[in-house]
């Protein structure tokens, strides 16, 4: 049995105290806190690898920032999906093919873009601008097709999604590789703004998309019906359901969402790159995505997460890239790292739970 | 075996929940823990089974003092503790569940399968219980699974066994069998701890009882000292009203209009042609033993699983709800049964808890509304008598009637016309209980319809204006008035005079 926690009279959170009372409560009670001290860690670490020198705070503030602009322009994809992922797995389920739609809308914006013979839009006249704004369209809308499909076969079809998306996985990328088999695009100029427009002097519009989408999905999952629902529908299916959710529905639009979001990271990447390697590109891209959400609290059986968790579980992962890179660390033994942090992550949240 | 807890004394932070207990247990005998929930007796019973450490006062094993440290010190000392939760693998069989985690093995290393199989059959036989050591437990109803965790514990030698609510989730003839598997247990001088809400069957099966409150032993004594209603009293601390609640019959009949009708309702497998219509302020209740299929019947109405034929209306108007959210748009509620698998969302606040059903109800544009929600909230709190911290802490940090009335309160919110109660006091102590017999009272008296599904019959006698009794899928009578009693409702639960008969046969095996 459980302390009835109503005679309590010491709610720490309206009694002043010190700094390490202050602490202790939020090490135990917020489950963020202790990833965001672990990312403040980490980027204190980096900055006195990075050779802080109070002489010269300028020249080594402009060496930071442009540090932190690489890394983040760097993960600003993968970072998109993790907080579609992090959706995913709070209903309870997961999406193995986020790399694999990565790939086929990848192609399928070549395809459209391309002003050789390939292109699809050239050839039906469609060209400069009207053909960009109307690629993004077409590609998000294939996104959520593909996304939606995986939907349908995971509610209406009972597949479980690891099977789903599993298979889902294989299909995309194989379909995609046969198809675009030795295909080499010319995307136009234009098109690459979209990743390369620089504010001030500065090449931060994927940083920008990542942060829309977050400040976005961080409403959506807090504030709104549907991203209530997604916990709920995680939490305890049965009971959601007779509570008048629509279970289905709310997974089916989770799915399909995730691969909008895929389709917007594939027009980031295809827009930075200009070209994309079909057979190679988003492989591994599932794990990522599942190991920033697990870093940032979120739990593999459903029902909690957190969106503001998965981008402190992002750059806690991208961080340590980037340190293991001014280490020096050979590039096969990072991701051993990677695997350590994951498992720390949750050994450090299994503690919360209990306590 | 005697095992004796003096002056126990628990708290946990600034929570004294177990204040200076002492009592005594021997083998031969069936003793009652009662109390409210939050009283202490979990608590209590986690020191007795080594979950917890007391912080003071000591245990005595046959006059010898011992330190449970952990669960199995506790085990080994020959006290098995039977969770409400049952310990068993459904996709093993009977057997391998027997020897769970110690389990006999061959020469070579392997189950020895065979083994295993005749102890338990061995054991079967001591019991006298009427059981295949080979059937998959998932193929068992409720009270078979008690059975079998109760003959898993004997098996260790336990010679004192705690059961924690063992009758909550079982029918009545089930209970019957498992009080059957208690006495004999009693003639093989085990001693048995017995928590549970339901004071009837304390009178029927124990000798001896305890009631704790506030964590302060407040009586004890020998059952036949006692009667139900100096019991519930002891627990809550003041006179429980016992009388029928049932209103005067005050309502013109003619007048009140239709809100449920159901015609020829009909599934594949739990009910089948099933018809009745329920008025505006009426209180209908439905009862039956397990397998009636009510609660089939009216997840059904309510949109939760499918049916394959039959009409129902609602105020003289087809409907044909297909999904849960359809069934609330139409103004039907649902407060389910088994509230920790049904009911309560453990990753959510109270506050969620209570506002989730109206979530699409009171949004803009897909942002929910939650100065409405809360709003409603306050409303609702008074009425329930909800007993809670703040509105963010988590609903498992309430008792189990305070998390009952947030199930409840989430459909008040959503102001229905038909409001279909299942079990609705299902692990719920005595207070609560009347706390809900209330509301449900008052609500009918602001016209709405309400459905009680209950197993226990004093209950629906209690709040019902009339009842339908189910039978193996078909409604298999009505009962109103005088004849609304408990041996017509059981006359008819048990399909008739015949069923009668099986009942009292199922009492000697």
């Amino acid at each position: 049995m459980k302390p009835e926690l109503e005679n309590n009279t010491t709610d720490p959170v309206k009694t002043k105290k010190t700094f390490i009372e202050w602490f202790s409560y939020k090490w135990s009670n917020d489950p963020l806190f202790s990833i965001l001290i672990a990312l403040i860690i980490m980027v204190i670490l980096q900055t006195l690898t990075l050779g802080f020198d109070y002489d010269s705070v300028g020249e080594w503030f402009g060496a930071w920032m442009n540090n932190w602009i690489n890394i983040l322009r760097n993960n600003a994809g993968i970072g998109i999906i993790a907080l579609g992922m992090t959706l995913v797995i709070m209903t309870g389920g997961i999406d193995l093919a986020v790399g694999s739609t990565l790939v086929i809308t990848g192609a399928f914006t070549m395809y459209l873009l391309d002003t050789g013979s390939g292109g699809i839009l050239a050839a039906v006249g469609v060209t400069g601008v009207p053909a960009i704004i109307l690629t993004v369209i077409l590609v998000m809308a294939f996104g959520y097709l593909l996304g939606s499909l995986i939907g349908v076969t995971v509610t209406k079809g009972k597949v479980p999604p690891f099977i789903a998306t599993l298979g889902a996985m294989m299909i995309f990328r194989s379909v995609t590789q046969h198809f675009a088999q030795g295909y080499n695009t010319t995307v136009p100029m234009e098109f690459l703004q979209i990743s390369s427009l620089k504010i001030g002097n500065l090449m931060i519009m994927p940083i920008i998309y990542w942060a829309i989408i977050a400040v976005i999905l961080y409403y959506v999952s807090k504030r709104t019906t549907f991203g209530r629902q997604i916990i709920a529908v995680g939490s305890n299916e049965r009971a959601a359901k007779l509570s008048g959710v629509n279970v289905n529905k709310v997974k089916l639009r989770v799915y399909a969402l995730m691969g909008l979001l895929v389709s917007i990271a594939a027009i980031i990447q295809v827009s930075r790159i200009g070209s994309m390697d079909f057979s190679n590109a988003g492989r591994g891209m599932e794990m990522d995505a599942i190991a920033a959400a697990v870093v940032g609290g979120t739990n593999m059986l459903g029902g909690r997460g957190y969106i503001l968790g998965t981008v402190y579980g992002m750059l806690i992962i991208a961080v340590m890239n980037n340190l293991l890179n001014l280490f020096g660390v050979p590039p096969f033994l990072r991701d051993a790292f990677k695997g350590v942090i994951v498992i720390v992550a949750v050994l450090l949240q299994r503690k919360e739970k209990s306590a | 075996m005697r095992i004796e807890m003096k002056n126990i004394r628990k708290s946990f932070g600034s929570n004294d929940v177990i204040k200076d207990v002492s009592f005594s247990v021997e083998g031969g005998e069936i003793c009652a823990l009662l109390g409210e929930n939050g009283a202490g007796k979990s608590t209590l019973m986690n020191i007795l089974g080594g979950v917890y450490q007391t912080d003071a006062g000591s245990i005595l094993v046959n006059g010898q003092q011992v330190d449970f440290e952990k669960p199995s010190d506790s085990m080994e000392a020959g006290i098995a503790f039977i969770h409400q939760e049952l310990n068993l693998i459904n996709d093993l069989p009977i057997y391998e569940n027997m020897f769970l985690g110690r389990e006999i093995k061959t020469k070579r290393g392997s189950l020895d399968l065979k083994q295993m199989y005749q102890q338990t059959a061995d054991m079967f036989e001591r019991m006298n219980i009427d059981l295949d050591p080979g059937k998959m437990v998932r193929d068992l109803d409720a009270s078979y699974k008690q059975i079998v965790e109760i003959c898993r514990a004997m098996m260790t030698n336990a010679s004192i066994i705690i059961m924690d609510e063992p009758t909550t989730s079982l029918t009545d003839s089930e209970i019957v069998r498992v009080f059957n598997m208690m006495e004999t247990m009693k003639e093989h001088n085990v001693g048995i701890i017995f928590i549970s809400h339901k004071l009837k069957e304390v009178l029927q099966i124990c000798n001896k009882y305890l009631v704790l409150r506030d964590g302060n032993l407040v009586a004890e004594g020998n059952v036949s000292d006692v009667t139900t209603k100096d019991l519930a009293s002891y627990m809550v601390g003041y006179d429980v009203r016992t009388e029928s609640l049932r209103r005067e019959k005050n309502m013109e009949e003619e007048d009140k209009e239709e809100v449920l009708r159901v015609e020829g309702l009909t599934d594949k497998h739990h009910f089948r042609d099933i018809s009745f219509s329920v008025k505006a302020g009426e209180i209908v209740g439905v009862t039956g033993l397990l397998g009636d299929g009510r609660s089939e019947l009216f997840q059904a109405i309510f949109g939760a699983d499918p049916f394959s034929s039959g009409k129902i209306y609602l105020n003289g108007k087809e409907v044909n709800i297909g999904s849960t959210y359809q069934a609330i748009k139409e103004g039907i509620a649902y407060l389910p049964r088994n509230r920790k698998e049904n009911g309560i969302l453990k990753d959510m606040n109270i506050f969620e808890n209570a506002s989730i059903v109206t979530w699409p109800m009171f949004s803009k544009r897909g942002v929910i509304n939650t100065a409405k929600h809360k709003q409603k909230f306050k409303e609702h709190r008074g009425t329930l008598r909800l007993k809670m911290g703040e509105l963010t802490d988590s609903i498992t940090s309430l008792s189990g009637g305070n998390q009952q009335k947030v199930v409840l309160s989430k459909w008040l919110a959503a102001n229905p016309r038909l409001l279909i109660l299942d079990n609705p006091t299902q692990g719920v102590d005595v207070g609560a209980k009347e706390d809900i017999y209330d509301i449900i009272i008052k609500l009918a008296e602001e016209n709405i319809a309400i459905v009680v599904l209950s197993s226990e019959a004093h209950e629906i006698i209690r709040v019902c204006d009339r009842a339908l009794v189910m039978y193996h899928g078909v409604i298999q009578g009505e009962v109103r008035d005088d004849r609304m009693n408990e041996q017509e409702i059981m006359r008819l639960a048990t399909g008739g005079d015949f069923g009668l008969e099986r009942r009292e046969h199922q009492y000697e095996t």
